[in-house]
């Protein structure tokens, strides 16, 4: 039941107007990332492969935001869930389904994405390495942890709301990282509040390794390892608070 | 409870919280039996809490109070759900997903072998006139044609049994014939069928038991025979007009009185008189149910079922 309902879901989101508008603007950004480079006072290449990287995991994001948010808030102000709720399947069923077809569709979209980005920057003579591929598998993870985040937000509020909290997570995803440098310069009750308000979000840097792989910087496997361990522990809780709301939603 | 019940609420009530965390009362101690093999139709206005009770058979809200038996089982195990077709009012669907990718989609999920799905899919689309846009994306339906796919995707799998709330809304008089034939069907075959509406003449015409309710209260249910009796009896005759019957333009009379009064008033026809017809007045039905509901508002309690009444 699981993989026909996310079947159907990662076929209705790729067929989707966002999914393939943010698609041709990650092709519009990439090919004008090269003028980027040639303006840049450092290495253009460099530049140029830093904003391809960025793109993917910016409109990767916005699709995963896009997409997530509608998943089960529009469901429900549409009733397009009722047909398929009214199925032989527990609630999260539908909810796992779910997940794991916006998941599918969100790896086809941003394998796409890297595919292109690295040929556009083979055909720049930018060098293609493989760092690079690393680079984009965080990348994935991270904007499948915000799959899971919009989700999760989807199904405690609306859509719109969602949206904006989901990108305000992705903010202070990515703020949280700088949070150990900063934490010395708090005290006592700060500290500890610091610490815990910044343990309930994901830390999305820890996905951020594309400006190291630029610069081919190595990246320990071990601890490759354990950021995927901690994106994947990530989407799990979250889908859990989602599953956990959705089996009491009134519909 | 009634032994041969496809479908029972014992004592159910429901409540939720509307605006502002109001809580609202859709149903109240909610009695109501759809027997097995039965068309059952489940009258009353908007907002009457049909949906609600239909809903809370799918499953799709939950924490009532009281019984509900679905097969005789209590509600709660969603396997029951694999034997149902539901059609939801207003239905929608996938905008991005094709005719016969949904139908084989809610095929799947209704635990349809996938062998068997390709001539399921078939033999749907052929009843509801949609073989030829099984290719057809279903955000470009409209109104009519969404209620002709949620038809379809409702009785895809042959359940035993049909629910269908407000099946007739957006259908133009053509379709509406037509999915009354697919109903008849459907019933033909086996099915049980249950389903909303507001308009009397969409029960009469395809079932044998109703239900009627008001307010989040069930204000009668039974055979749809002895709701019928309770419309008025209308005698066309021509001849010597009785006092109480008036006259027509082409010089026949009418006269309209109660299935009570019959054997009497036939008896006390004067003689010479002829009867040219003996039927039932609808419209007469229609106002027995508004002076019903009426009542029931006026007396502020549960009104008894009409006179021979049964389940």
């Amino acid at each position: 039941m699981i993989a026909v309902i996310a079947w159907a879901t990662c076929r209705e989101a790729v067929r989707s107007r966002t999914f393939l508008l943010l698609l041709a603007v990650y092709l519009l950004g990439v090919l004008m990332s090269r003028i980027v480079g040639w303006i840049s006072a450092t290495d253009g290449n460099v530049i140029t492969t830093d904003v391809v990287f960025s793109l993917q995991s910016i409109m990767g994001v916005l699709v995963a935001v896009a997409t997530g948010t509608a998943l089960v808030h529009i469901e429900i102000q549409q009733k397009t869930l009722y047909t398929v709720l009214s199925r032989p399947l527990p609630r999260w069923q539908f909810v796992l389904g779910k997940y794991l077809g916006l998941c599918l569709a969100l790896v086809a979209g941003q394998v796409a994405m890297l595919i292109i980005g690295l040929i556009y920057l083979a055909a720049t003579g930018a060098p293609v390495h493989y760092w690079l591929l690393i680079a984009g598998l965080l990348t994935i993870v991270e904007v499948l942890v915000m799959a899971a985040v919009s989700l999760c937000w989807t199904a405690l509020s609306s859509p719109l709301l969602a949206a904006v909290l989901g990108l305000a997570t992705y903010a202070l995803g990515h703020a949280v990282h700088s949070l150990p440098g900063l934490v010395h310069h708090l005290h006592g009750t700060q500290q500890t509040i610091a610490i815990v308000l910044a343990s309930l979000v994901p830390d999305l840097g820890q996905f951020a390794y594309r400006n190291e792989a630029v610069y081919r910087t190595p990246i320990a496997l071990d601890d490759l390892f354990m950021r995927l361990v901690y994106g994947g522990l990530w989407c799990a809780l979250l889908v859990v608070i989602t599953v956990a709301v959705v089996r009491r939603k009134q519909l | 409870m009634s032994a041969d019940a496809i479908l029972s609420f014992t004592n159910v009530s429901f409540t939720y919280r509307g605006d502002w965390l109001q809580r609202v009362h859709a149903l109240k101690q909610v009695d109501l039996t759809v027997p097995r093999g039965s068309a059952f139709g489940f009258l009353g206005a908007n907002g009457a809490g049909k949906s609600t009770s239909i809903k809370l058979v799918m499953g799709l809200l939950h924490g009532h109070q009281g019984d509900i038996r679905l097969f005789g089982q209590p509600l709660g195990d969603h396997r029951l759900r694999a034997s149902i077709g539901y059609l939801p009012e207003h239905p929608y669907f996938y905008d991005n997903l094709a005719v016969g990718e949904y139908l084989a989609y809610m095929a799947r999920l209704s635990g349809l072998a996938p062998a068997a799905i390709p001539a399921a899919i078939d033999r749907v689309c052929q009843l509801l006139d949609l073989a030829d846009l099984k290719k057809r994306m279903l955000g470009s339906f409209s109104k009519g044609m969404r209620q002709r796919f949620g038809l379809a995707q409702a009785i895809i799998h042959q359940p035993d049994l049909l629910v269908l709330d407000e099946p007739f809304s957006g259908l133009d008089p053509l379709w509406r014939a037509r999915f009354r034939e697919v109903m008849a069907l459907e019933r033909k075959r086996g099915a049980t069928l249950c389903f909303s509406t507001h308009i009397l003449s969409d029960v009469e015409d395809l079932c044998d038991h109703y239900g009627v309710i008001d307010h989040g209260v069930v204000l009668e249910q039974g055979r749809l025979e002895d709701l019928v009796k309770q419309a008025p009896l209308v005698l066309t005759g021509s001849g010597p007009m009785p006092s109480a019957a008036m006259g027509n333009h082409d010089g026949t009379w009418r006269w309209q009185f109660p299935e009570a009064e019959r054997e009497k008033n036939l008896a006390a026809l004067p003689a010479g008189a002829q009867i040219l017809r003996l039927e039932r007045n609808r419209i007469g039905l229609e106002d027995y149910f508004v002076a019903r509901v009426k009542a029931f508002h006026a007396a502020g309690k549960r009104l008894d079922a009409p006179a021979g009444a049964a389940s």
